[in-house]
């Protein structure tokens, strides 16, 4: 009995160590993107004329409708849906072609032999990158938005997202990863990339909320890891339910479980596969 | 017999070393069909990569497009502005887009070439420095792109063989509009330094204003569509040229095109004398 104690507690001093370390990992990267504050701030400007040009598509829309909502949505949520939706989408660092320079400069074999899990190192610091990038876009498009269509219908909306925004990230980092991997074979990710952030537009409502799709397609689109990226958490931030929130977090987990298997075997086999030229 | 005036002279001898403006054309001309030849020849040395990078762009282009397609499906126009015209758009602007992706990929990348001072390698070389510079590489996704505007006008519903001449010369036109953009943009780092935030925000606006329907805007904001980020050049009016000849497009199109380019050219030469390297050992591959 004594000794399954004594093996419970170093069982728990190792997690926890271990989890120190991830987190100084991500602490040091979230203190490295505040190194140079004009290139986050100048990164996110980008939103501000995406956030112009969807409110005239939108205004144009609606007027032409002749209705206040469609589909359950107003001018004003869907706005904030997108504002939402962009703001998880260009606060992402580039981690799939941050891993194949990595593999074509050789640098790869520096982050393989230190003393830390690959994976969950590259989740650190892309969870760190993220953090100020996102809420730097957030303000820019919460300001252009709120100046456009005014508040939000429910601003508590932006709590009851928060998990489903980081279970977000977590799903792209699984998915990024994955692709990021595949230059262990091919070198080159960018098509990959590009065909994945296509997906990720369409299936995940990034320019049309998926509410104006057609039924079929909607049934699709929801059952898809991509809507528990972008449209789950946009979507609850403008109309937050509790059954809304249990279905998008439902989904989420079922996705992370699924892609974080599928991302650590690849991880397996892929260094199997890396040949590293140079470093 | 009385001599020549020293300042003829000087003109003669000059015509005589360098040839006739047209003989000069034609000397960089074919400079320049010597370096797009090397680079398709670069490119092609990985062939699976170039064809991989062509047939992704393809796909990744229509899976942009097939988000218009359910646009339009549900809420069929905009101010008049239907699925078809869409089609155009897209399909000059990608193809212009890839034209210069092909032939002046480095256009892309200027603002890093001057801070980083890689311009000393074109500098030293006796050719134009701009051309040279922005033609030195070639991007290989810009096949498809250059390939899917075809496809795009071809399903359009806008077809005809004459409409395809002017599809041709529109997107010409079009991809010297941008390529100036890029260039004039890009040029402000001889001032400004490292930009690529900027360059950044410049391109995804310019693409993301010419793909968006025209009847959108209101005046104002067409007159900034029109000069500041000139996207209407790049997709709206070439669109209009296309589905039915106009002079007044056509004008349009042609002084745009001359005029962005002009003030790119100036821009860059301005800059160009405040240029500055700390003579860093360069490689250009």
């Amino acid at each position: 009995m004594k000794l399954q104690v004594i093996y419970l507690c170093w069982r728990r001093n190792k997690t926890m160590k271990s989890f120190k370390k991830y987190w100084a990992i991500f602490q040091i990267t979230l203190i490295n993107s505040l190194a140079y504050p004009g290139e986050l701030i100048g990164r996110s400007l980008m939103i501000i004329p995406f956030m112009w040009i969807f409110y005239q598509l939108w205004k144009v829309t609606y007027a032409a409708s002749g209705s206040d909502v469609i589909n359950g949505l107003t001018l004003s949520n869907v706005l904030w849906y997108l504002m939402l939706a962009e703001t998880i989408e260009l606060g992402r660092p580039p981690l799939a072609r941050t891993i194949s320079e990595n593999v074509k400069d050789g640098s790869i074999a520096y982050l393989l032999n230190k003393p830390y899990d690959f994976l969950l190192y590259q989740l650190s610091t892309t969870m760190g990158e993220t953090i100020f990038r996102a809420l730097m876009n957030a303000t820019f498009g919460g300001i252009v938005v709120f100046w456009l269509v005014g508040p939000p219908q429910h601003p508590e909306g932006i709590i009851i997202a928060l998990p489903a925004i980081l279970g977000a990230w977590v799903l792209h980092f699984c998915v990024t990863a994955m692709i990021g991997l595949s230059a262990f074979v091919v070198e080159d990710v960018s098509a990959f990339m590009w065909i994945y952030q296509k997906l990720a537009f369409m299936f995940g409502g990034m320019l049309i909320p998926l509410d104006f799709y057609p039924q079929w397609l909607q049934v699709i689109a929801k059952a898809l890891p991509f809507s528990s990226i972008t449209y789950g958490p946009a979507r609850l931030f403008v109309t937050p339910t509790t059954e809304l929130f249990i279905n998008v977090m439902t989904l989420q987990i079922i996705w992370i479980g699924v892609l974080a298997f599928l991302l650590t075997f690849a991880y397996r086999r892929g260094v199997v596969y890396l040949t590293v030229n140079g470093g | 017999m009385l001599g020549r005036p020293a300042q003829i002279d000087k003109r003669v001898v000059l015509y005589e070393r360098e040839g006739s403006p047209l003989s000069k054309i034609m000397k960089e001309l074919k400079f320049l069909l010597a370096v797009w030849k090397a680079n398709l020849l670069s490119a092609m040395e990985y062939r699976a990569a170039f064809l991989s990078q062509a047939i992704g762009m393809i796909v990744n282009d229509f899976l942009y497009f097939v988000i218009w397609i359910v646009f339009f499906d549900r809420f069929k126009d905009v101010r008049g502005w239907g699925i078809h015209d869409m089609y155009l758009t897209y399909g000059v602007l990608a193809s212009s887009f890839g034209l210069v992706s092909l032939l002046f990929g480095n256009a892309f990348n200027l603002s890093e070439i001057i801070s980083k001072g890689r311009l000393d390698y074109y500098l030293s070389l006796p050719r134009p420095v701009l051309l040279h510079a922005v033609a030195s590489r070639m991007i290989a996704s810009g096949m498809g792109d250059f390939t899917y505007g075809f496809i795009s006008y071809g399903l359009s519903g806008y077809f005809t063989w004459d409409g395809l001449l002017r599809f041709v010369l529109a997107t010409l036109l079009a991809a010297t509009v941008f390529a100036a953009f890029l260039i004039l943009i890009q040029s402000l780092s001889f001032w400004l330094g490292v930009m690529s935030n900027l360059s950044a925000l410049a391109l995804n606006a310019m693409l993301t204003f010419g793909i968006y329907p025209i009847t959108l805007f209101d005046s104002y904001a067409k007159l900034i569509l029109f000069t500041l980020i000139p996207a209407a050049l790049m997709g709206a009016v070439p669109a209009e040229f296309i589905r039915s000849f106009t002079w007044q497009t056509l004008a349009e199109l042609f002084v745009g095109a001359i005029v962005f380019l002009l003030v790119a050219v100036a821009v860059f030469r301005l800059g160009l004398k405040r240029y500055e390297s700390g003579s860093a050992i360069q490689i250009e591959v």
